[in-house]
C-alpha cells in the first residue's frame, strides 16, 4: 500500500515538474523573441497633409522594427543580405556600403537598441511616401576585431523616409539628424 | 569619451617613450558632404584613426599632436560620424555632422497618370531635393512646379521644401491632353507628363430609327461636361423594356458614338446610361 502511494506520488511529482518545464520553456521563448524585435512606438497625431490609416499605422511600426532588428544584425556580423527585407535605395546602399567597408577593416559596430519614440510627421497625398522622426535609445559600441573601441549610450534622432512595397514598408532613407532638424 | 582598452597598463608603465599620449580630438561641428577638412588633436605619437560614417568606415595610422587630414571622398554621406584615435592603452572619441551641400538634383513623383479632367485636387506632386551627393537637403529650398497643359495657359506653383520634401496638390485642367509638370531648383529639372482624359458623359442622349430587324439606338456624339470627347471603348448600356421583358445591350463607343440594334417590334421604351450617368428615354412604336 505504502508503495503504491509512493509510485503515485513520484508519477505525480514528474508530470507536475514536466508542466512547470514546458511553461517555463514558453516564457522563455516568449522573452527571447519579445526581446529581439526592437520597442517601436508610433505617435501620428500631427501627420500632415493626409491622415494615416490605423492598418498602415500598424503595418509601418511592424516594419520599422523589423528593419532595426535585421539592421542591427547585418552590421554586427556583416550580412548585408539582412538589409533586403526592409530597406531600399538609398538606404540599403549606404548600409550595404558601410558593412563593405567594416569587412575591409575589421571594424564592427553593434547595437543594442533601447526603443524608438517615432513622429510620423509627413503622409504623401497619393500614400507613396511617409516621412518619421525617431528619438532611439541606442547603445552603440564600436569594435575593431573584438575589442570595444569606443561606447555610447544615448538617445539619437534619426530622420527616416519610408516607402510602401507590395506587403510592406521599406525604409528609403535613415539618417542621423542634430536635434535641430526635428520638425 | 574614453575608453580603457584591455592592454596590460604594466607593459605601457615600463615603456613609457613608445607608448603614445592620449588623443583629442576637435573636430568642426558641421562639414558639408564631399569637404576636406582637418580634425586638430593633442597628444603626440602614433595612433590609430578611425572615421565611421553612415557608409563609410576609415581605419588608419595618424600622428597625435597635428591635424588629422579627412578627404572629401570620406564624408560624401550625410549623417553623424565618430572619429576615434586610440593608442596602445587608451581610444578618444569626438561626433561631427556631415550635412547635404547645395539642391543638386530631384526625385520627383506625379500621380495618378491618367486624370479626369476639371477633378478637383487630383494631381498629387512630391519632389524630393537631393544635393550632388544624393544626400536629402534638410535646410528649406524653394522647388518650382511648371505646369504645361496641351490646352491653357502654363502656370507655375512654388513650393517651399522641409526637410528635403516639397509637395503640391492641384485640380486637372478642364480640356483633355497632355499635362507637363516640371519640378526645377537650380539648374535640376526633372519633367513628367499627365494625361488628362474626359470626364464622365454629360447630356447622354440616343435617337432610334427602325430597321428589317428591329430597332437601331445611337447616341449622339458622347463628351462631358467640358465638352470633351469621351474616349472610344466606354460601355454604353441600352436597355428596352417591351411586352416580353427587359433587354440591355452594352456597347462600346465607336468613334465618339455607341449604337446598337435591338430586336423589337412592337412597342418599347428604351434607355440609356453610361456609368453613373444616366440619359434620356424614348418610345418606340410597333411596326404598322
Amino acid at each position: 500500500m505504502k508503495a503504491g502511494r509512493w509510485n503515485t506520488f513520484r508519477v505525480g511529482l514528474t508530470l507536475a515538474l514536466f508542466v512547470v518545464t514546458v511553461a517555463a520553456s514558453t516564457l522563455v521563448l516568449r522573452s527571447v523573441h519579445a526581446d529581439s524585435l526592437p520597442q517601436v512606438q508610433i505617435n501620428a497625431d500631427g501627420i500632415a497633409p493626409r491622415p494615416i490609416e490605423e492598418l498602415t499605422g500598424r503595418n509601418v511600426t511592424r516594419d520599422y522594427a523589423n528593419a532595426w532588428r535585421d539592421l542591427s544584425e547585418a552590421l554586427a556580423n556583416n550580412k548585408p543580405d539582412l538589409l533586403n527585407a526592409y530597406f531600399t535605395g538609398f538606404a540599403k546602399d549606404n548600409f550595404s556600403k558601410l558593412i563593405s567597408d567594416q569587412k575591409k577593416t575589421g571594424i564592427r559596430v553593434r547595437y543594442i537598441d533601447h526603443g524608438h519614440q517615432v513622429r510620423a510627421f509627413f503622409y504623401a497625398p497619393d500614400g507613396g511616401e511617409m516621412q518619421l522622426l525617431d528619438k532611439a535609445k541606442i547603445e552603440q559600441q564600436v569594435l575593431d576585431g573584438d575589442q570595444v573601441i569606443q561606447q555610447e549610450n544615448t538617445t539619437r534622432q534619426y530622420l527616416v523616409l519610408m516607402t510602401p512595397g507590395a506587403d510592406r514598408w521599406f525604409i528609403r532613407s535613415l539618417e542621423l539628424v542634430p536635434d535641430s532638424a526635428a520638425p | 569619451m574614453r575608453l580603457t582598452a584591455r592592454f596590460p597598463v604594466l607593459l605601457i608603465l615600463l615603456l613609457p617613450g613608445v607608448a603614445a599620449s592620449a588623443a583629442d580630438l576637435h573636430p568642426p561641428a558641421q562639414v558639408v558632404a564631399g569637404s576636406s577638412f582637418s580634425i586638430p588633436s593633442n597628444g603626440g605619437g602614433k595612433a590609430t584613426f578611425y572615421l565611421l560614417g553612415p557608409s563609410h568606415v576609415l581605419k588608419r595610422e595618424v600622428n597625435l599632436g597635428q591635424a588629422i587630414a579627412v578627404d572629401g571622398d570620406d564624408v560624401q554621406t550625410s549623417g553623424k560620424y565618430l572619429a576615434i584615435a586610440c593608442t596602445g592603452h587608451s581610444c578618444d572619441s569626438a561626433s561631427f555632422y556631415v550635412v547635404a551641400g547645395n539642391p543638386d538634383r530631384l526625385s520627383f513623383l506625379l500621380h495618378p497618370s491618367r486624370v479626369p479632367v476639371s477633378a478637383g485636387g487630383a494631381i498629387n506632386a512630391t519632389a524630393f531635393v537631393f544635393d550632388n551627393f544624393k544626400n536629402l537637403v534638410l535646410k528649406p529650398v524653394t522647388v518650382d512646379f511648371h505646369v504645361t497643359p496641351k490646352n491653357g495657359a502654363p502656370f507655375t506653383k512654388t513650393v517651399k521644401a522641409e526637410r528635403g520634401v516639397a509637395w503640391m496638390k492641384m485640380s486637372s485642367t478642364p480640356k483633355e491632353g497632355p499635362v507637363k509638370v516640371t519640378a526645377t531648383i537650380g539648374s535640376a529639372a526633372e519633367p513628367r507628363i499627365i494625361q488628362q482624359v474626359a470626364s464622365d458623359a454629360c447630356n447622354l442622349r440616343i435617337k432610334a430609327s427602325r430597321t428589317a430587324k428591329g430597332v437601331l439606338v445611337e447616341t449622339d456624339p458622347v463628351r462631358d461636361c467640358s465638352g470633351n470627347a469621351v474616349p472610344d471603348g466606354t460601355i454604353v448600356s441600352f436597355t428596352a423594356v417591351d411586352s416580353k421583358g427587359k433587354t440591355t445591350v452594352d456597347a462600346p463607343i465607336k468613334k465618339g458614338i455607341a449604337r446598337t440594334e435591338l430586336p423589337l417590334s412592337g412597342n418599347a421604351r428604351i434607355s440609356v446610361a453610361s456609368g453613373v450617368v444616366i440619359g434620356n428615354e424614348i418610345t418606340v412604336g410597333g411596326r404598322s
